[in-house]
């Protein structure tokens, strides 16, 4: 960490805590997590105010507070194989509100993003990524509602890729780029055979 | 007041719930904006933005690239964008926004745009359609209430926010300052007010509906849990209906009544409007018109207030 830089190099000792890593803590996980979120995770004091405002905390174990430490303190796996990962709505209050001018919100999103790289994802995003891959919509149209788009004056299919589906191949290329719609099928069938 | 003439025109950024879920939200802003001045053109071959909390969950950088290429179909019209939903907006602005301000985000993007032939360039802006009725640069509030045929008078209508249009709000760039206020905005209110409704306070007005960041999927219970907690707040203000500007809210709000009544064995019946919905209302559109019979809950004891 470049937190100690510049310091008298007594202090630099002192503040080089020898508790501030682990065993299982990998220190570069901290800057990759900033990497992808953009946000300066190493500046949280701890003061609690994302958990504070958070809609999950007060119905589950999820606290924001704890995944920013564990961004600062290099927590990969405990970290990442926490299920309460995946219980933020992305509300960004905390964000809203962090004195620090940190956003948690892109924290817990640039974990999850880790995660997903280890195969670490709840099947129900997996299910988003081949609904998107096949229509290009994640709540794709219905007869019910074709028929009611009929009666107000609306097109059978909206003028999306409902319409056009002639615009679906290069949306298919955008995801078979990063190999996304592979790696969905690949997990999906795992999890349910 | 008399139909004016279109002055302003955008590319008419649909989503996915309100076309294929709430398609009176579709048909609402297309009229009632066109009465307000502002034309609204098909946005041919758009996506989902995509789904801010799946796809941003799984991969930032097929994000980026799913949100710009809606941008570059909008940029090739050579027309801003508007949209309707607050997901939506999360996705389509803020792309926009950090692809303007970030080369490198931009230079990946236009990597993975060159195998479809296009480039993202950066030349549009995108405004969600609360945004073009507040602000009196495009419409403003009364002009709003200019065009009202049919007040809502009598009924007390309360308003859910949602989190993406305005959180965080160091993040966004609105002209109009009040709508920065993410603690208690009353921006919303005085459109409410405009069509002829009395706007109501309720106890946590900002919360989140509880469906965004793929929790809705994940953990249902957990998500209808964070719904239920607004509508007892709102149950408590006594309000004879919701309006959002947001599809995925209103999804949570109306048809996860019925599952909060299944899960949980409560019953609210409190009818669920998109501010669109209202506005096409208090034009003279009829519920049949707006298609307020595909709402989950009944929208009739509040229709029966109204008209």
């Amino acid at each position: 960490m470049a937190r100690t830089k510049g310091y008298p190099e007594a202090l630099e000792k002192k503040l080089h805590d020898q508790r501030y890593y682990r065993e299982d803590s990998s220190p570069d996980f901290t800057k990759r997590v900033e990497g992808i979120s953009r946000t300066i995770a190493h500046m949280c004091f701890q003061c609690g105010t994302c958990t504070g405002s958070c809609p999950s905390a007060p119905r589950s174990t999820y606290r924001i507070r704890k995944f920013m430490r564990r961004a600062v303190l290099g927590l990969e796996n405990e970290a990442l194989t926490d299920p309460d990962l995946w219980l933020c709505t992305t509300c960004y209050s905390c964000t809203d509100r962090c004195p620090r001018d940190i956003a948690p919100t892109d924290v817990i999103m640039a974990m999850r993003n880790m995660a997903f790289t280890h195969d670490i994802v709840p099947v129900n995003f997996l299910k988003t990524v081949t609904a998107i891959y096949s229509s290009g919509h994640g709540v794709p149209n219905n007869d019910v509602n074709r028929a009611a788009r009929e009666r107000l004056g609306l097109t059978r299919d909206p003028p999306t890729t409902h319409m056009y589906p002639e615009y679906m191949p290069g949306i298919r290329k955008i995801l078979d780029h990063y190999h996304l719609k592979a790696n969905a099928d690949r997990i999906i069938k795992e999890r349910e055979g | 007041m008399s139909e004016s003439t279109a002055n302003h025109t955008f590319a008419f950024y649909l989503g996915c719930i309100a076309p294929n879920r709430y398609p009176g939200c579709e048909s609402a802003s297309i009229k009632g904006l066109k009465k307000l001045g502002i034309d609204l053109v098909p946005l041919k071959g758009a996506s989902c933005c995509p789904a801010p909390g799946a796809f941003g969950s799984i991969d930032l950088n097929v994000f980026y690239a799913m949100a710009a290429r809606n941008l570059v179909l909008a940029e090739q019209m050579k027309m801003d964008i508007a949209l309707l939903c607050n997901g939506c907006y999360k996705s389509i602005w803020e792309v926009n926004h950090k692809l303007k301000h970030n080369q490198d985000l931009r230079d990946g993007v236009n990597e993975v745009l060159k195998e479809i032939d296009m480039e993202y360039k950066g030349t549009i802006n995108v405004y969600h359609i609360a945004e073009l009725l507040y602000n009196d640069k495009f419409v403003g509030v009364s002009k709003v209430k200019d065009s009202v045929v049919s007040p809502l008078t009598g009924a007390r209508i309360a308003v859910h926010y949602g989190c993406h249009l305005t959180k965080p709000h160091k993040d966004r760039e609105f002209e109009k300052e009040i709508m920065l206020n993410t603690e208690h905005p009353t921006w919303m209110e005085e459109l409410v007010a405009a069509l002829g409704a009395t706007p109501v306070e309720y106890r946590n007005k900002m919360q989140c509906c509880g469906a965004g960041g793929g929790v809705r999927g994940y953990d249902i219970v957990h998500s209808l849990d964070i719904t239920n907690e607004k509508l007892i707040n709102l149950k408590e203000a006594k309000v004879d209906a919701l309006t959002d500007i947001c599809p995925f809210c209103q999804l949570q709000f109306d048809r996860g009544q019925i599952e909060i009544k299944e899960k949980f064995g409560v019953s609210y019946d409190l009818p669920v409007l998109h501010f669109a919905e209202l506005l096409g209302l208090a034009q003279g559109m009829s519920p049949q018109d707006l298609g307020l019979d595909l709402h989950a809950i009944s929208c009739e004891p509040f229709l029966q207030k109204v008209l």
